[in-house]
């Protein structure tokens, strides 16, 4: 048996050209003015106050509508800004630096509408009813988010192709049941959906057959502002506390044909497909929200003096820099090499994703570990920037998949998937 | 039984529906304007179909695709016919793509009026 790497140079190599530029120095300039001081005051906050009205998530998601951010995967024939890969890439790791948790709100929020343009030559409505509509809302009234994950079901309902999902003990806490066309659903989704307390609609995965386990489901386009939907008290965490999470329940709400992206036929391969995308564009929050401890870290070394001379003329300091700088350079190329390959190549080599996201999640780990351990006592204070940092990297580790699982999910791609190694 | 009964049969009917499509402006000026080439690979009948600004072309060239789509002929009818969407289609398997997708997608604004006609255009030609 010949044994081979799948080459991820065979993906689109795109130039990078005066619009990624641009497009870098825009967002830049956006995530210093607005993201990181709206992150900085919305971590103090209680998880009640993030979720108000005239609170800074809500400026932000906002100001993020006005600049037309929530359309990047939207393409420019329905008026959506439609970045390459290499554009995601750029505009994530941008985000992420200013604050992975808004980074995330921002790349939910476009996951129901991108399905419905996915589906809009069977159901040309949804382009009136939910793309036009979407694209052109500046004041944040339609906001997306991405519900996957249940109570019972954590990492488990993200990694189809292996046993336990079909194992029909262990199936959906959302159930759908047939009422002529439209399915009736109810049940709830965890409190880790992220955007789930103030999400308008829903890219919304329900169980629809539990005697083929989690492999048994649906994915649906659902309307939060539905009857019968209600939501749990916004989840209060260690971390990304700017991104709003919680529970999302659901009493007899009615979803029609229309809205339906597949039933059990396709989701097991739909939820790999989405795994990819998501897994690829989680690697980039943590790459961008590595840079800002790298850079925060390296800013603190020059100006704090210790020993009689500032921390970077210190020679383990200068190994320490060097060993982060490392660290996320490797990063980047892993992730923008999956993103590029994975974005323009369907169906996309998911493995690859979790590799990504598992990688670059604990290099993230690693350097905010060691930006904390230059900062000295000070890093361990709040009114150093790197504690935020590291509680809010803290928490890529486990969303998305938590790597221990997707790790396992490698391993069972690496020796059976469908291209083994 | 496979819709199409040969290769021929194949570039005839659903060949001489891209060339339909094609001869609409609106279409046209958009694949144009996209700058894009969408190759099909086609299996049960084999066959080769270029979609691209110059026009549609059958069969194997040496010339570079934006996007390549791998699929059977039944799921390029079955597509048409909106028996299965896009993301399904891509999620089973049944279209292996190459390429930016999103590009593609930005000629269903003006394909969208062909979904309505395909089944009219195909029982013309029997099918």
């Amino acid at each position: 048996m010949a044994y081979d790497y799948t080459d991820l140079q065979q993906g689109d190599q795109i130039a990078y050209t005066e619009d990624h530029e641009d497009l870098k120095k825009s967002v830049r300039k956006f995530v210093a003015e607005v993201i990181r001081p709206a992150s900085i005051e919305l971590d103090k906050m209680s998880p009640d106050d993030v979720v108000k009205k005239d609170s800074p998530y809500w400026q932000c998601m906002r100001q993020m509508h006005e600049l037309g951010y929530h359309t990047i995967f939207i393409p420019e024939e329905y008026g959506g800004i439609g970045l390459d890969a290499l554009g995601l890439h750029i505009f994530f790791e941008e985000m992420a630096f200013g604050s992975i948790g808004l980074a995330v709100a921002c790349g939910v929020d476009v996951f129901p509408t991108f399905f419905a343009a996915m589906i809009l030559p069977e159901f040309p409505e949804l382009e009136d009813s939910i793309l036009r509509p979407y694209v052109a809302d500046k004041d944040c009234s339609m906001l997306g988010c991405w519900a996957i994950t249940e109570p019972e079901h954590g990492s488990d309902i993200l990694t189809p192709f292996q046993a336990h999902f079909h194992n029909p003990k262990i199936s959906h806490q959302l159930v759908g049941k047939r009422d002529g066309d439209d399915w009736i659903l109810n049940g709830q989704k965890a409190a880790w959906v992220s955007n789930g307390t103030t999400a308008t609609m829903a890219l919304l995965f329900f169980g629809t057959d539990r005697s083929m386990g989690l492999a048994g489901g649906g994915i649906a386009i659902a309307d939060l502002e539905e009857k019968g939907v209600s939501r749990g008290k916004p989840l209060d965490k260690i971390g990304q506390r700017d991104l709003p999470q919680g529970e999302i329940y659901f009493d007899d709400v009615r979803v029609s044909k229309d809205r339906v992206v597949c039933d059990h036929e396709a989701y097991e391969n739909m939820t790999d497909l989405v795994l990819g995308a998501a897994n690829a564009h989680m690697a980039i929050m943590c790459l961008g929200g590595a840079r800002a401890a790298f850079e925060e870290t390296l800013r603190y070394s020059r100006e704090r003096i210790q020993g009689g001379k500032a921390l970077c003329e210190h020679q383990d300091v200068q190994r320490k820099l060097a060993d982060m700088f490392i660290k996320i350079e490797a990063g980047r190329q892993l992730s923008r090499n999956v993103m590029s390959f994975n974005l323009y190549n369907f169906p996309p080599m998911t493995g690859y994703s979790m590799t990504s996201k598992v990688f670059c999640s604990n290099m993230a780990f690693d350097v905010a570990q060691q930006a904390v351990q230059i900062f000295g006592g000070n890093g361990l204070s709040k009114e150093y920037l790197i504690e935020k940092l590291f509680r809010d990297i803290t928490s890529t580790r486990i969303e998305d998949g938590s790597n221990e699982s997707l790790t396992l999910a490698i391993g069972h791609d690496i020796l059976f998937g469908e291209k083994p190694y | 039984m496979a819709v199409f009964k040969d290769t021929d049969h194949l570039y005839e009917t659903l060949g001489g529906f891209w060339k339909f499509l094609y001869d609409n402006d609106a279409f046209s000026g958009a694949l144009k304007k996209a700058d894009l080439t969408i190759k099909f690979e086609i299996s049960d009948p084999a066959a080769v179909i270029w979609v691209s600004p110059d026009g549609i072309e059958f069969g194997e060239k040496s010339a570079k695709a934006d996007v390549t789509m791998r699929l059977s002929a039944d799921t390029c009818h079955a597509y048409w016919k909106k028996d299965i969407s896009l993301p399904v289609a891509l999620a089973k398997r049944k279209i292996v793509s190459k390429g930016n997708i999103a590009k593609v997608m930005k000629l269903l604004p003006v394909v969208k009026p062909a979904y309505e006609f395909y089944p009219q255009y195909m029982a013309k030609h029997g099918l």
